[in-house]
């Protein structure tokens, strides 16, 4: 084989997809031409070089998340107009003249349907749960997300349906980070919602209370629980205008303890050593001496040394 | 072809599967007639599959989880065409490449209209944020993050087609036969998709080869 057919071949030869026949050709030409085997070479490394992108495996929770919208999308699929329609489809036939008839009767049949029904049209009529017996109108569903339709049953007796379904409203609340409800609702979005992007907008809005007896603790959550390093790293800047006090400490030491990231504990460690300076705080400084001796990590090894060195609590 | 789509959908293990021994043409036939608990049981053995290879086309798991709706919706609404001429795995694949090659089309007529939301090189906002490998060394990790912005710029400068065959033989580790079959194309076609998008990546990442 000559150089360019090598070069043509070289991508089906790496990727396994050259007959063996031909593959014995190619390595023959490899090792008696360096410059096809350096570029051999060169093609391996870029293999290489993107398998550093491995395929992702979906997370759990998104795969939770893509199937409960699907079963939502199919329940609409099933139940709304387009299905409807797709089923007349083959019966509304354009190019016959019964077809375009039809489309216009279906046409009528509806307005008509509609205008009868007109008194009615603000009510949806749900089937009465088990406890309590509700109806909601369509007023209330306006806005409303459906997440689960339970049930669909038609009812003989009117040629109605019963249809039972969890809607959820989408509520917006505006008001002061004063106001208990408003603090409370972002409290529990910071602890408990799944949102990343939602965390570190609400840790933003309320950075200015991060002093407040109702705050601290939040930011002091996230801080050491957070399963997001930025918010981790966000949190931990926030806290650093705070006051010194034990639960400040103690969630710091606990980060430096039990995080895995070697960064955030740097940055932990930072903080200490600043904390220490204007406390004198012994026991930050044992930590700081256990740190530069026992953590995994030399990058935050050689923090903690230079730490204490600036503390005065080790030789340089 | 049959076999190589399989070995895409086979990395889900039977055992494990809430289908294990139970017959698929079986449940393409109810799924078929409306059974829609059939058609969950369906999703259920594909769905990990197309969710990870949506991911690797996209940006982000928002954009993913889109696809995987597109391409399951499209699935239910054309399974009544499904006519058991190949296997439904091939069928379903099919579907889901198509799915999104109209979305790299579509991102990429996009992209030439509008102007790019973030310098080039800058990484993603909740790239910036993922915390993929905690015990690694900073350092390492904006390297890594670096090396993994520039494949994904890299990545983007192919054409849709180029792309997911580069997708489906790179990281999916299809046959090309197969792969050709499944972009709606010829076997040679997808070789020369695949060469030049080697080519091309090459090219852009040559400072790192």
């Amino acid at each position: 084989m000559v150089c360019e057919e090598i070069e043509a071949k070289m991508t089906l030869y790496l990727y396994g997809e050259l007959p063996d026949s031909e593959c014995a050709a190619v390595e023959e030409h490899f090792a008696a031409c360096a410059d096809c085997a350096r570029h051999a070479a060169t093609a391996r490394r870029l293999q290489q070089l993107l398998n550093q992108q491995p395929v992702a495996e979906p997370a759990p929770e998104l795969l939770v998340h893509c199937r409960q919208a699907l079963e939502v999308a199919l329940d609409y699929e099933q139940l709304g107009w387009h299905s409807l329609l797709r089923d007349w489809t083959p019966a509304l036939s354009l190019s016959h003249p019964s077809g375009i008839v039809a489309v216009v009767g279906l046409v009528i049949f509806g307005f008509g349907l509609g205008w009868t029904l007109r008194p009615q049209t603000g009510r949806v009529h749900t089937a009465a749960p088990a406890q309590a017996s509700s109806q909601a109108t369509l007023a209330d569903l306006s806005g409303a997300r459906i997440s689960a339709i339970r049930q669909v049953a038609p009812d003989p007796e009117t040629g109605g349906v019963k249809i039972t379904l969890d809607a959820e409203h989408r509520v917006t609340m505006e008001g002061s980070l004063d106001d208990p409800r408003i603090r409370d609702v972002m409290l529990y979005a910071l602890r408990s919602y799944s949102n990343p992007g939602i965390r570190l907008d609400t840790l933003e809005a309320l950075r200015s209370k991060v002093d407040t007896p109702a705050v601290q603790p939040a930011f002091l959550y996230v801080l050491q629980h957070d399963p997001n390093l930025g918010l981790r790293m966000e949190a931990l800047n926030a806290v650093r205008k705070t006051d010194w006090n034990p639960e400040v400490r103690g969630a710091l030491l606990n980060v430096v303890e039990h995080d895995k990231n070697p960064g955030l504990r740097g940055a932990v460690v930072d903080e200490l050593s600043r904390r220490a300076l204007q406390q004198h705080d012994l026991q930050v400084i044992q930590e700081l001496q256990r740190l530069a001796e026992t953590d995994s990590d030399r990058y935050v090894r050689q923090k903690s040394l230079s730490a204490l060195v600036a503390l005065g609590a080790a030789g340089p | 072809m049959d076999g190589a789509c399989l070995e895409l959908a086979g990395k889900i293990p039977a055992e494990s599967s809430p289908l294990a021994g139970t017959d698929e043409s079986a449940l393409v036939r109810r799924a078929q007639a409306g059974d829609r608990t059939a058609f969950d049981a369906l999703v259920r053995l594909y769905d990990r599959e197309v969710l990870r290879l949506a991911m690797r086309v996209v940006k982000s798991e928002d954009e993913a989880a889109d696809l995987y709706q597109e391409a399951f919706l499209k699935v239910y609404r054309s399974l009544g065409r499904f006519r058991f001429e190949s296997s439904f795995s091939t069928w379903l694949y099919r579907v889901v490449v198509n799915v999104c090659l109209d979305h790299l089309r579509r991102q990429r007529s996009r992209n030439e209209v509008q102007p790019p939301e973030q310098e080039p090189g800058e990484p993603e906002y909740f790239h910036s944020l993922a915390d993929p490998n905690p015990g690694q060394h900073p350092e390492q990790a904006l390297r890594a993050r670096e090396i993994g912005g520039r494949i994904h710029a890299a990545l983007e400068q192919l054409t849709p087609r180029e792309r997911m065959v580069f997708e489906l033989k790179h990281y999916q580790g299809l046959k090309l036969r197969a792969i050709g079959q499944l972009c709606g194309t010829t076997e040679e076609t997808a070789k020369n998709c695949l060469f030049r998008a080697t080519q091309k990546l090459r090219s852009c990442l040559a400072d790192l080869l």
